[in-house]
Protein backbone atom coordinates (compact mmCIF):
# COMPACT_ATOMS: atom_id res chain seq x y z
CA UNK A 1 0.00 0.00 0.00
CA UNK A 2 2.64 2.47 1.09
CA UNK A 3 4.90 1.35 -1.73
CA UNK A 4 2.17 1.96 -4.28
CA UNK A 5 1.39 5.38 -2.85
CA UNK A 6 5.04 6.29 -3.05
CA UNK A 7 5.21 5.22 -6.64
CA UNK A 8 2.40 7.56 -7.57
CA UNK A 9 3.69 10.39 -5.38
CA UNK A 10 4.31 13.35 -7.72
CA UNK A 11 6.96 14.72 -5.33
CA UNK A 12 8.98 11.54 -5.67
CA UNK A 13 8.58 11.57 -9.46
CA UNK A 14 9.74 15.19 -9.61
CA UNK A 15 12.65 14.37 -7.34
CA UNK A 16 13.61 11.46 -9.54
CA UNK A 17 13.62 13.62 -12.68
CA UNK A 18 15.74 16.26 -10.92
CA UNK A 19 18.19 13.60 -9.76
CA UNK A 20 18.53 12.12 -13.22
CA UNK A 21 19.24 15.57 -14.67
CA UNK A 22 21.95 16.20 -12.07
CA UNK A 23 23.36 12.73 -12.72
CA UNK A 24 23.61 13.55 -16.43
CA UNK A 25 25.57 16.70 -15.60
CA UNK A 26 27.78 14.67 -13.27
CA UNK A 27 28.51 12.06 -15.91
CA UNK A 28 28.95 14.57 -18.74
CA UNK A 29 32.70 15.22 -18.25
CA UNK A 30 33.38 11.49 -18.68
CA UNK A 31 31.36 11.49 -21.88
CA UNK A 32 33.21 14.52 -23.27
CA UNK A 33 36.69 13.14 -22.64
CA UNK A 34 35.72 9.80 -24.17
CA UNK A 35 34.23 11.48 -27.24
CA UNK A 36 37.31 13.64 -27.69
CA UNK A 37 39.64 10.70 -27.19
CA UNK A 38 38.13 8.92 -30.18
CA UNK A 39 38.22 11.83 -32.62
CA UNK A 40 40.81 12.65 -35.20
CA UNK A 41 42.12 16.18 -35.08
CA UNK A 42 40.16 17.46 -38.10
CA UNK A 43 37.14 15.67 -36.70
CA UNK A 44 37.52 17.56 -33.44
CA UNK A 45 37.69 20.93 -35.19
CA UNK A 46 34.67 20.05 -37.32
CA UNK A 47 32.40 18.43 -34.73
CA UNK A 48 33.44 20.44 -31.69
CA UNK A 49 33.00 19.04 -28.23
CA UNK A 50 29.52 17.58 -28.52
CA UNK A 51 29.40 15.71 -31.77
CA UNK A 52 30.06 12.02 -32.13
CA UNK A 53 33.34 11.05 -33.77
CA UNK A 54 32.90 10.18 -37.46
CA UNK A 55 35.56 7.48 -37.25
CA UNK A 56 37.03 5.84 -34.18
CA UNK A 57 40.60 7.13 -33.93
CA UNK A 58 42.13 4.25 -31.96
CA UNK A 59 45.57 5.54 -32.91
CA UNK A 60 45.11 8.35 -30.37
CA UNK A 61 45.44 5.71 -27.69
CA UNK A 62 48.54 4.08 -29.08
CA UNK A 63 50.24 7.45 -29.66
CA UNK A 64 49.30 8.69 -26.20
CA UNK A 65 50.44 5.40 -24.68
CA UNK A 66 53.89 5.87 -26.21
CA UNK A 67 54.18 9.60 -25.58
CA UNK A 68 53.10 9.33 -21.95
CA UNK A 69 55.42 6.35 -21.67
CA UNK A 70 52.58 4.45 -20.08
CA UNK A 71 54.25 1.04 -20.38
CA UNK A 72 56.80 2.20 -17.84
CA UNK A 73 54.62 4.43 -15.67
CA UNK A 74 51.71 1.98 -15.46
CA UNK A 75 54.15 -0.72 -14.44
CA UNK A 76 55.65 1.58 -11.80
CA UNK A 77 52.20 2.48 -10.50
CA UNK A 78 51.20 -1.18 -10.35
CA UNK A 79 54.39 -2.32 -8.61
CA UNK A 80 54.16 0.48 -6.06
CA UNK A 81 50.46 -0.02 -5.34
CA UNK A 82 50.64 -3.82 -5.13
CA UNK A 83 53.61 -3.63 -2.75
CA UNK A 84 52.53 -0.67 -0.66
CA UNK A 85 48.98 -1.77 0.06
CA UNK A 86 49.65 -5.26 1.53
CA UNK A 87 52.74 -4.09 3.40
CA UNK A 88 50.94 -1.10 4.83
CA UNK A 89 47.95 -3.19 5.87
CA UNK A 90 50.26 -5.72 7.49
CA UNK A 91 52.12 -3.24 9.70
CA UNK A 92 48.92 -1.31 10.46
CA UNK A 93 47.00 -4.40 11.47
CA UNK A 94 49.84 -5.50 13.76
CA UNK A 95 49.81 -2.10 15.45
CA UNK A 96 46.01 -2.04 15.65
CA UNK A 97 46.19 -5.47 17.28
CA UNK A 98 48.53 -4.18 19.97
CA UNK A 99 46.39 -1.09 20.47
CA UNK A 100 43.24 -3.12 21.06
CA UNK A 101 44.39 -6.45 22.48
CA UNK A 102 47.27 -5.53 24.78
CA UNK A 103 47.63 -3.16 27.67
CA UNK A 104 50.64 -0.93 27.99
CA UNK A 105 51.59 2.49 29.14
CA UNK A 106 50.90 5.47 26.85
CA UNK A 107 48.47 3.34 24.87
CA UNK A 108 45.89 6.08 24.41
CA UNK A 109 48.54 8.72 23.73
CA UNK A 110 50.11 6.50 21.11
CA UNK A 111 46.76 6.05 19.40
CA UNK A 112 46.18 9.80 19.36
CA UNK A 113 49.66 10.28 17.91
CA UNK A 114 48.71 7.97 15.07
CA UNK A 115 45.27 9.55 14.69
CA UNK A 116 46.87 12.97 14.35
CA UNK A 117 48.59 11.73 11.22
CA UNK A 118 45.28 11.23 9.43
CA UNK A 119 44.67 14.95 9.45
CA UNK A 120 47.94 16.73 8.77
CA UNK A 121 48.35 17.85 5.15
CA UNK A 122 51.25 16.00 3.56
CA UNK A 123 52.46 19.28 2.05
CA UNK A 124 53.68 20.31 5.50
CA UNK A 125 56.31 17.58 5.28
CA UNK A 126 57.19 17.58 1.57
CA UNK A 127 60.44 19.55 1.79
CA UNK A 128 62.04 17.60 4.64
CA UNK A 129 60.71 14.34 3.20
CA UNK A 130 62.53 15.08 -0.04
CA UNK A 131 65.75 15.80 1.88
CA UNK A 132 65.38 12.65 3.98
CA UNK A 133 64.87 10.38 0.97
CA UNK A 134 67.70 12.16 -0.86
CA UNK A 135 70.07 11.61 2.07
CA UNK A 136 69.12 7.94 2.21
CA UNK A 137 70.00 7.71 -1.49
CA UNK A 138 66.49 6.51 -2.32
CA UNK A 139 65.23 9.18 -4.73
CA UNK A 140 63.65 7.72 -7.88
CA UNK A 141 63.55 4.36 -6.18
CA UNK A 142 60.61 2.11 -5.28
CA UNK A 143 61.71 1.86 -1.65
CA UNK A 144 62.11 5.62 -1.46
CA UNK A 145 58.46 6.15 -2.30
CA UNK A 146 57.09 3.06 -0.53
CA UNK A 147 58.31 4.07 2.92
CA UNK A 148 56.68 7.54 2.92
CA UNK A 149 53.54 6.06 1.38
CA UNK A 150 53.31 3.50 4.18
CA UNK A 151 54.09 6.16 6.78
CA UNK A 152 51.28 8.42 5.60
CA UNK A 153 48.86 5.50 5.14
CA UNK A 154 49.43 3.87 8.52
CA UNK A 155 47.43 6.42 10.59
CA UNK A 156 44.23 6.06 8.61
CA UNK A 157 44.47 2.28 8.51
CA UNK A 158 45.21 1.97 12.21
CA UNK A 159 42.29 4.27 12.90
CA UNK A 160 39.86 2.07 10.99
CA UNK A 161 41.28 -1.31 11.98
CA UNK A 162 41.32 -0.36 15.65
CA UNK A 163 37.63 0.47 15.43
CA UNK A 164 36.96 -2.85 13.75
CA UNK A 165 39.11 -4.96 16.09
CA UNK A 166 37.39 -3.43 19.11
CA UNK A 167 34.12 -4.93 17.94
CA UNK A 168 35.55 -8.46 17.79
CA UNK A 169 34.52 -10.19 21.05
CA UNK A 170 37.42 -10.54 23.44
CA UNK A 171 36.23 -13.90 24.76
CA UNK A 172 37.57 -15.55 21.62
CA UNK A 173 41.16 -14.49 22.00
CA UNK A 174 41.16 -14.65 25.80
CA UNK A 175 40.18 -18.30 25.57
CA UNK A 176 42.91 -18.93 23.03
CA UNK A 177 45.51 -17.15 25.16
CA UNK A 178 44.46 -19.24 28.18
CA UNK A 179 45.06 -22.34 26.10
CA UNK A 180 48.60 -21.22 25.54
CA UNK A 181 48.30 -19.54 22.16
CA UNK A 182 50.69 -16.68 21.55
CA UNK A 183 49.59 -13.20 20.54
CA UNK A 184 50.91 -13.90 17.07
CA UNK A 185 48.62 -16.95 16.86
CA UNK A 186 45.62 -14.92 17.99
CA UNK A 187 46.45 -12.19 15.47
CA UNK A 188 46.86 -14.65 12.64
CA UNK A 189 44.20 -17.24 13.42
CA UNK A 190 41.43 -15.21 15.03
CA UNK A 191 41.64 -11.48 14.44
CA UNK A 192 42.75 -11.35 10.81
CA UNK A 193 40.19 -13.86 9.52
CA UNK A 194 37.39 -12.07 11.35
CA UNK A 195 38.57 -8.70 10.05
CA UNK A 196 38.52 -9.75 6.40
CA UNK A 197 35.67 -7.37 5.43
CA UNK A 198 37.52 -4.37 6.89
CA UNK A 199 40.80 -5.46 5.34
CA UNK A 200 39.14 -5.88 1.95
CA UNK A 201 37.58 -2.42 2.11
CA UNK A 202 40.90 -0.89 3.15
CA UNK A 203 42.73 -2.76 0.43
CA UNK A 204 40.50 -1.28 -2.27
CA UNK A 205 40.46 2.25 -0.86
CA UNK A 206 44.18 2.26 -0.28
CA UNK A 207 44.88 0.83 -3.70
CA UNK A 208 43.00 3.66 -5.35
CA UNK A 209 44.54 6.41 -3.24
CA UNK A 210 48.03 5.01 -3.80
CA UNK A 211 47.38 4.80 -7.52
CA UNK A 212 46.21 8.43 -7.52
CA UNK A 213 48.82 9.93 -5.19
CA UNK A 214 50.54 13.00 -6.59
CA UNK A 215 52.42 15.37 -4.21
CA UNK A 216 54.84 12.86 -2.67
CA UNK A 217 55.52 11.23 -6.03
CA UNK A 218 56.20 14.70 -7.43
CA UNK A 219 59.11 15.36 -5.08
CA UNK A 220 60.51 11.84 -4.76
CA UNK A 221 60.14 10.39 -8.26
CA UNK A 222 61.88 13.00 -10.35
CA UNK A 223 63.35 10.91 -13.14
CA UNK A 224 61.04 9.96 -15.95
CA UNK A 225 61.75 6.23 -15.64
CA UNK A 226 60.48 6.34 -12.07
CA UNK A 227 57.24 8.22 -12.74
CA UNK A 228 53.82 6.96 -11.80
CA UNK A 229 50.67 7.53 -13.86
CA UNK A 230 49.62 10.85 -12.28
CA UNK A 231 53.09 12.28 -12.91
CA UNK A 232 53.10 11.23 -16.54
CA UNK A 233 49.60 12.59 -17.03
CA UNK A 234 50.66 15.95 -15.60
CA UNK A 235 53.79 15.99 -17.78
CA UNK A 236 51.80 14.99 -20.84
CA UNK A 237 49.48 17.91 -20.26
CA UNK A 238 52.48 20.25 -20.08
CA UNK A 239 54.22 18.89 -23.16
CA UNK A 240 51.48 17.76 -25.49
CA UNK A 241 48.55 19.62 -23.98
CA UNK A 242 47.64 21.02 -27.38
CA UNK A 243 47.18 17.57 -28.85
CA UNK A 244 43.73 17.50 -27.34
CA UNK A 245 42.63 14.20 -28.80
CA UNK A 246 45.70 12.33 -27.58
CA UNK A 247 45.60 14.06 -24.23
CA UNK A 248 42.04 12.88 -23.69
CA UNK A 249 43.05 9.39 -24.74
CA UNK A 250 45.77 9.57 -22.08
CA UNK A 251 43.24 10.68 -19.47
CA UNK A 252 40.89 7.83 -20.37
CA UNK A 253 43.68 5.28 -20.06
CA UNK A 254 44.88 6.79 -16.79
CA UNK A 255 41.50 6.65 -15.07
CA UNK A 256 40.17 3.42 -16.57
CA UNK A 257 41.89 1.04 -14.10
CA UNK A 258 40.43 2.77 -11.04
CA UNK A 259 37.01 3.01 -12.63
CA UNK A 260 37.07 -0.74 -13.26
CA UNK A 261 38.17 -1.38 -9.69
CA UNK A 262 35.37 0.91 -8.53
CA UNK A 263 32.73 -0.86 -10.62
CA UNK A 264 33.82 -4.26 -9.34
CA UNK A 265 34.14 -3.39 -5.67
CA UNK A 266 31.68 -0.53 -5.26
CA UNK A 267 30.25 -1.56 -1.93
CA UNK A 268 33.68 -1.64 -0.32
CA UNK A 269 34.29 2.00 -1.15
CA UNK A 270 31.25 3.12 0.72
CA UNK A 271 31.75 0.86 3.72
CA UNK A 272 35.42 1.83 3.99
CA UNK A 273 34.78 5.52 3.70
CA UNK A 274 31.99 5.47 6.24
CA UNK A 275 33.90 3.32 8.71
CA UNK A 276 36.80 5.73 8.57
CA UNK A 277 34.76 8.83 9.06
CA UNK A 278 31.98 7.96 11.42
CA UNK A 279 33.36 5.37 13.80
CA UNK A 280 35.84 6.82 16.31
CA UNK B 1 43.63 -35.68 41.36
CA UNK B 2 44.12 -32.78 43.74
CA UNK B 3 47.82 -32.96 43.20
CA UNK B 4 47.60 -32.81 39.43
CA UNK B 5 45.26 -29.82 39.67
CA UNK B 6 47.82 -28.13 41.89
CA UNK B 7 50.58 -28.70 39.37
CA UNK B 8 48.41 -27.24 36.65
CA UNK B 9 47.65 -24.22 38.80
CA UNK B 10 51.31 -23.68 39.60
CA UNK B 11 52.19 -24.02 35.97
CA UNK B 12 49.63 -21.52 34.84
CA UNK B 13 50.64 -19.15 37.63
CA UNK B 14 54.21 -19.41 36.45
CA UNK B 15 53.12 -18.63 32.95
CA UNK B 16 51.10 -15.66 34.18
CA UNK B 17 54.14 -14.40 36.04
CA UNK B 18 56.18 -14.69 32.91
CA UNK B 19 53.49 -12.80 31.09
CA UNK B 20 53.57 -9.98 33.61
CA UNK B 21 57.33 -9.82 33.47
CA UNK B 22 57.37 -9.71 29.69
CA UNK B 23 54.25 -7.63 29.32
CA UNK B 24 56.15 -4.46 28.72
CA UNK B 25 57.97 -5.99 25.76
CA UNK B 26 55.24 -8.07 24.17
CA UNK B 27 53.56 -5.15 22.35
CA UNK B 28 56.86 -4.05 20.85
CA UNK B 29 57.12 -6.38 17.86
CA UNK B 30 53.54 -5.54 16.98
CA UNK B 31 53.90 -1.80 17.35
CA UNK B 32 57.42 -1.17 16.17
CA UNK B 33 57.15 -1.63 12.39
CA UNK B 34 54.29 0.85 12.05
CA UNK B 35 55.66 3.20 14.68
CA UNK B 36 59.18 3.34 13.26
CA UNK B 37 58.05 3.97 9.68
CA UNK B 38 55.50 6.53 10.84
CA UNK B 39 57.99 8.29 13.10
CA UNK B 40 60.81 8.41 10.54
CA UNK B 41 58.87 9.21 7.37
CA UNK B 42 55.93 11.24 8.67
CA UNK B 43 56.55 12.70 12.12
CA UNK B 44 60.24 13.48 11.71
CA UNK B 45 59.73 15.44 8.46
CA UNK B 46 57.07 17.54 10.18
CA UNK B 47 59.29 18.32 13.14
CA UNK B 48 62.16 18.90 10.75
CA UNK B 49 59.99 21.37 8.84
CA UNK B 50 59.56 23.38 12.03
CA UNK B 51 63.30 23.40 12.57
CA UNK B 52 64.09 24.37 8.99
CA UNK B 53 61.63 27.24 9.14
CA UNK B 54 64.21 29.01 11.35
CA UNK B 55 67.01 28.69 8.80
CA UNK B 56 67.96 30.49 5.65
CA UNK B 57 68.59 27.63 3.25
CA UNK B 58 68.12 26.83 -0.43
CA UNK B 59 67.46 23.15 0.26
CA UNK B 60 70.49 22.04 -1.71
CA UNK B 61 73.78 23.44 -0.38
CA UNK B 62 75.63 22.14 2.65
CA UNK B 63 75.61 25.50 4.36
CA UNK B 64 72.57 26.89 6.12
CA UNK B 65 72.21 29.83 8.47
CA UNK B 66 70.08 30.12 11.56
CA UNK B 67 67.98 33.26 11.19
CA UNK B 68 65.41 32.85 13.97
CA UNK B 69 61.95 34.08 13.04
CA UNK B 70 63.26 36.04 10.06
CA UNK B 71 61.50 33.77 7.55
CA UNK B 72 58.20 34.32 9.31
CA UNK B 73 58.71 38.09 9.33
CA UNK B 74 59.57 37.89 5.66
CA UNK B 75 56.49 35.96 4.60
CA UNK B 76 54.21 38.08 6.78
CA UNK B 77 55.56 41.46 5.71
CA UNK B 78 57.29 41.13 2.34
CA UNK B 79 55.45 38.38 0.51
CA UNK B 80 52.17 39.53 -1.05
CA UNK B 81 51.69 36.07 -2.59
CA UNK B 82 51.61 34.58 0.90
CA UNK B 83 48.61 36.71 1.75
CA UNK B 84 46.94 35.81 -1.56
CA UNK B 85 47.51 32.17 -0.63
CA UNK B 86 46.06 32.67 2.87
CA UNK B 87 43.06 34.45 1.41
CA UNK B 88 42.50 31.80 -1.27
CA UNK B 89 42.87 28.94 1.22
CA UNK B 90 40.28 30.56 3.47
CA UNK B 91 37.94 31.25 0.53
CA UNK B 92 38.35 27.61 -0.45
CA UNK B 93 37.52 26.38 3.06
CA UNK B 94 34.51 28.67 3.28
CA UNK B 95 33.12 27.73 -0.14
CA UNK B 96 33.75 24.03 0.51
CA UNK B 97 31.71 24.18 3.69
CA UNK B 98 28.95 25.81 1.71
CA UNK B 99 28.73 24.22 -1.72
CA UNK B 100 29.86 20.56 -1.88
CA UNK B 101 28.52 19.97 1.61
CA UNK B 102 25.10 21.30 0.68
CA UNK B 103 25.06 19.49 -2.66
CA UNK B 104 26.11 16.29 -0.89
CA UNK B 105 23.42 16.67 1.73
CA UNK B 106 20.69 17.35 -0.82
CA UNK B 107 21.77 14.36 -2.88
CA UNK B 108 21.81 12.19 0.23
CA UNK B 109 18.34 13.32 1.30
CA UNK B 110 16.99 12.62 -2.18
CA UNK B 111 18.77 9.28 -2.54
CA UNK B 112 17.65 8.15 0.88
CA UNK B 113 14.13 7.86 -0.58
CA UNK B 114 13.09 4.63 -2.20
CA UNK B 115 13.76 5.75 -5.74
CA UNK B 116 14.21 3.82 -8.96
CA UNK B 117 17.88 3.23 -9.76
CA UNK B 118 19.26 4.86 -6.64
CA UNK B 119 22.28 2.56 -6.45
CA UNK B 120 23.39 3.60 -9.93
CA UNK B 121 22.69 7.25 -9.17
CA UNK B 122 24.83 7.07 -6.02
CA UNK B 123 27.59 5.40 -8.02
CA UNK B 124 27.58 8.21 -10.59
CA UNK B 125 27.79 10.96 -7.98
CA UNK B 126 30.63 9.24 -6.16
CA UNK B 127 32.59 8.33 -9.30
CA UNK B 128 34.57 11.62 -9.58
CA UNK B 129 35.86 11.12 -6.03
CA UNK B 130 37.79 7.98 -6.92
CA UNK B 131 39.75 9.20 -9.93
CA UNK B 132 43.09 10.97 -9.50
CA UNK B 133 42.85 14.69 -8.75
CA UNK B 134 45.39 15.26 -11.47
CA UNK B 135 43.01 13.59 -13.92
CA UNK B 136 40.14 15.72 -12.63
CA UNK B 137 42.32 18.77 -13.27
CA UNK B 138 43.14 17.62 -16.79
CA UNK B 139 39.52 16.83 -17.58
CA UNK B 140 38.32 20.24 -16.42
CA UNK B 141 41.25 22.00 -18.00
CA UNK B 142 40.06 20.56 -21.30
CA UNK B 143 36.44 21.52 -20.68
CA UNK B 144 37.55 25.05 -19.81
CA UNK B 145 39.60 25.32 -23.00
CA UNK B 146 38.76 28.82 -24.31
CA UNK B 147 38.09 27.77 -27.91
CA UNK B 148 37.32 24.06 -28.15
CA UNK B 149 36.30 23.43 -24.56
CA UNK B 150 32.77 22.22 -24.00
CA UNK B 151 31.81 25.06 -21.69
CA UNK B 152 32.49 27.93 -24.03
CA UNK B 153 31.24 25.87 -26.95
CA UNK B 154 27.89 25.32 -25.26
CA UNK B 155 27.62 28.98 -24.28
CA UNK B 156 28.26 29.89 -27.88
CA UNK B 157 25.68 27.48 -29.26
CA UNK B 158 23.16 28.81 -26.73
CA UNK B 159 23.84 32.27 -28.09
CA UNK B 160 25.26 33.50 -24.79
CA UNK B 161 28.41 34.94 -26.30
CA UNK B 162 28.73 37.52 -23.52
CA UNK B 163 29.10 34.74 -20.94
CA UNK B 164 32.12 33.26 -22.70
CA UNK B 165 35.20 33.55 -20.49
CA UNK B 166 38.81 32.57 -20.37
CA UNK B 167 37.91 30.45 -17.34
CA UNK B 168 41.40 29.58 -16.19
CA UNK B 169 43.22 32.53 -17.76
CA UNK B 170 41.34 35.33 -16.08
CA UNK B 171 42.81 36.03 -12.63
CA UNK B 172 39.45 37.26 -11.36
CA UNK B 173 37.63 33.98 -11.92
CA UNK B 174 40.32 31.28 -12.21
CA UNK B 175 40.09 30.24 -8.56
CA UNK B 176 36.33 29.81 -8.78
CA UNK B 177 36.64 27.87 -12.03
CA UNK B 178 38.95 25.41 -10.30
CA UNK B 179 36.55 25.30 -7.39
CA UNK B 180 33.74 24.12 -9.66
CA UNK B 181 35.87 21.08 -10.53
CA UNK B 182 36.35 20.54 -6.80
CA UNK B 183 32.58 20.60 -6.25
CA UNK B 184 32.23 17.95 -8.94
CA UNK B 185 34.94 15.88 -7.29
CA UNK B 186 34.01 16.18 -3.63
CA UNK B 187 30.21 16.38 -3.39
CA UNK B 188 29.96 12.60 -3.65
CA UNK B 189 32.08 12.17 -0.55
CA UNK B 190 29.77 14.40 1.48
CA UNK B 191 26.81 12.52 0.00
CA UNK B 192 28.11 9.15 1.18
CA UNK B 193 28.79 10.47 4.68
CA UNK B 194 25.32 11.99 4.94
CA UNK B 195 23.71 8.81 3.58
CA UNK B 196 25.43 6.84 6.32
CA UNK B 197 24.20 9.37 8.88
CA UNK B 198 20.66 9.22 7.53
CA UNK B 199 20.61 5.45 7.82
CA UNK B 200 21.26 5.92 11.51
CA UNK B 201 18.08 7.96 12.01
CA UNK B 202 15.64 5.55 13.68
CA UNK B 203 12.44 5.01 11.69
CA UNK B 204 10.41 4.86 14.93
CA UNK B 205 11.44 8.39 15.80
CA UNK B 206 10.02 9.70 12.54
CA UNK B 207 6.84 7.67 13.03
CA UNK B 208 6.46 8.91 16.60
CA UNK B 209 6.81 12.51 15.45
CA UNK B 210 4.25 11.91 12.71
CA UNK B 211 1.80 10.40 15.22
CA UNK B 212 2.31 13.47 17.40
CA UNK B 213 1.16 15.60 14.48
CA UNK B 214 4.47 16.90 13.14
CA UNK B 215 4.46 17.88 9.46
CA UNK B 216 7.18 16.88 7.00
CA UNK B 217 9.17 20.04 7.52
CA UNK B 218 9.06 19.68 11.30
CA UNK B 219 10.16 16.05 11.02
CA UNK B 220 13.01 17.07 8.76
CA UNK B 221 14.17 19.84 11.04
CA UNK B 222 13.60 18.43 14.52
CA UNK B 223 14.17 14.74 13.92
CA UNK B 224 16.42 14.20 10.91
CA UNK B 225 18.72 17.19 11.23
CA UNK B 226 18.89 16.75 15.00
CA UNK B 227 19.97 13.12 14.57
CA UNK B 228 22.65 14.14 12.07
CA UNK B 229 24.56 16.28 14.58
CA UNK B 230 27.50 13.88 14.71
CA UNK B 231 27.56 13.48 10.93
CA UNK B 232 27.66 17.25 10.55
CA UNK B 233 30.70 17.53 12.80
CA UNK B 234 32.52 14.78 10.87
CA UNK B 235 31.65 16.29 7.49
CA UNK B 236 32.67 19.79 8.56
CA UNK B 237 36.03 18.71 9.95
CA UNK B 238 36.82 16.48 6.97
CA UNK B 239 35.79 19.25 4.57
CA UNK B 240 38.07 21.77 6.23
CA UNK B 241 41.02 19.37 6.32
CA UNK B 242 40.56 18.34 2.71
CA UNK B 243 40.22 21.97 1.62
CA UNK B 244 43.54 22.85 3.19
CA UNK B 245 45.16 19.92 1.33
CA UNK B 246 44.03 21.06 -2.11
CA UNK B 247 47.12 20.89 -4.28
CA UNK B 248 46.85 18.52 -7.26
CA UNK B 249 43.84 20.29 -8.75
CA UNK B 250 45.58 23.65 -8.76
CA UNK B 251 48.91 22.28 -9.98
CA UNK B 252 47.07 20.50 -12.77
CA UNK B 253 44.95 23.44 -13.88
CA UNK B 254 46.89 26.67 -13.31
CA UNK B 255 50.02 25.92 -11.22
CA UNK B 256 48.91 28.84 -9.06
CA UNK B 257 48.62 31.31 -11.91
CA UNK B 258 47.72 33.47 -13.70
CA UNK B 259 49.78 35.98 -11.78
CA UNK B 260 49.68 33.80 -8.62
CA UNK B 261 45.95 34.48 -8.41
CA UNK B 262 45.15 30.84 -7.59
CA UNK B 263 47.90 30.22 -5.05
CA UNK B 264 46.96 28.39 -1.87
CA UNK B 265 49.12 27.71 1.20
CA UNK B 266 49.89 24.08 0.39
CA UNK B 267 51.07 24.97 -3.11
CA UNK B 268 52.90 28.18 -2.18
CA UNK B 269 54.93 26.28 0.42
CA UNK B 270 55.89 23.76 -2.27
CA UNK B 271 56.65 26.49 -4.83
CA UNK B 272 58.88 28.41 -2.41
CA UNK B 273 60.81 25.27 -1.44
CA UNK B 274 61.14 23.53 -4.78
CA UNK B 275 60.53 26.21 -7.37
CA UNK B 276 62.25 29.21 -5.80
CA UNK B 277 64.70 27.15 -3.70
CA UNK B 278 63.86 29.00 -0.52
CA UNK B 279 63.36 26.19 1.97
CA UNK B 280 63.25 28.61 4.91
CA UNK B 281 60.25 30.49 3.57
CA UNK B 282 58.66 27.30 2.27
CA UNK B 283 58.83 25.69 5.70
CA UNK B 284 57.56 28.83 7.43
CA UNK B 285 54.51 28.73 5.14
CA UNK B 286 54.14 25.00 5.89
CA UNK B 287 54.08 25.86 9.59
CA UNK B 288 51.29 28.38 9.04
CA UNK B 289 49.37 25.63 7.24
CA UNK B 290 50.09 23.22 10.08
CA UNK B 291 48.96 25.75 12.69
CA UNK B 292 45.66 26.35 10.90
CA UNK B 293 45.13 22.59 10.62
CA UNK B 294 45.90 21.93 14.28
CA UNK B 295 43.52 24.65 15.45
CA UNK B 296 40.75 22.61 13.81
CA UNK B 297 42.03 19.09 14.39
CA UNK B 298 42.92 19.12 18.08
CA UNK B 299 39.43 19.98 19.38
CA UNK B 300 38.06 17.34 17.00
CA UNK B 301 40.46 14.66 18.26
CA UNK B 302 39.53 15.48 21.84
CA UNK B 303 35.86 15.22 20.89
CA UNK B 304 36.24 11.86 19.11
CA UNK B 305 38.32 10.31 21.86
CA UNK B 306 35.67 11.36 24.37
CA UNK B 307 32.85 9.99 22.20
CA UNK B 308 34.82 6.79 21.66
CA UNK B 309 35.30 6.11 25.36
CA UNK B 310 31.61 6.59 26.12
Amino acid sequence: MIARLRKADPVIVGLWIALVLVAIIWAAPFVFITLTAFKTRPDLIRTGSFGLPTTLAWENFTTAWDRANLSTTALNSAIIAFTKVPLGLFVSSLAAYALTRMRFRWQKALFLLFALGTMIPVQVALGPLFRLVLNLGLLNNYIGILLPYIAFGVPYQIFILRGFFQNIPRELDEAALMDGASHLDVYRRIILPLATPALAALFILDFVSTWNEFPMALVILQRQEAWTIPLSLQAFQGQFGNNYTEMNAAIVMAILPVIIVYMLFQRYFVSGLVAGAVKG
Amino acid sequence: MQQSLDTINTKSRQRNNEHIGLRRFIPMPFLLPALVIYAVFALYPMVNALELSFYDWDGVSVERNFVGVQNYIQIFTQDPVFWTAVKNSLIWVFLSLLVPTMVGMLLALALNQRIFGRTSLRAIFYLPAIIASIAVATIWGWMYNPILGVINASLKSLGMNSAIQDWLGDPKIALYSIFVAYVWQSSGVAMVLFLAGLQGVPEELKEAARVDGANNWQIFWHVIIACLRETFIVVIVLTIINSLKVFDLIVGMTSGGPGQSTQVLALWSYTQSFGLHDFGNGMAIAMVLLAITLIIVIPYLIWTSREGSK
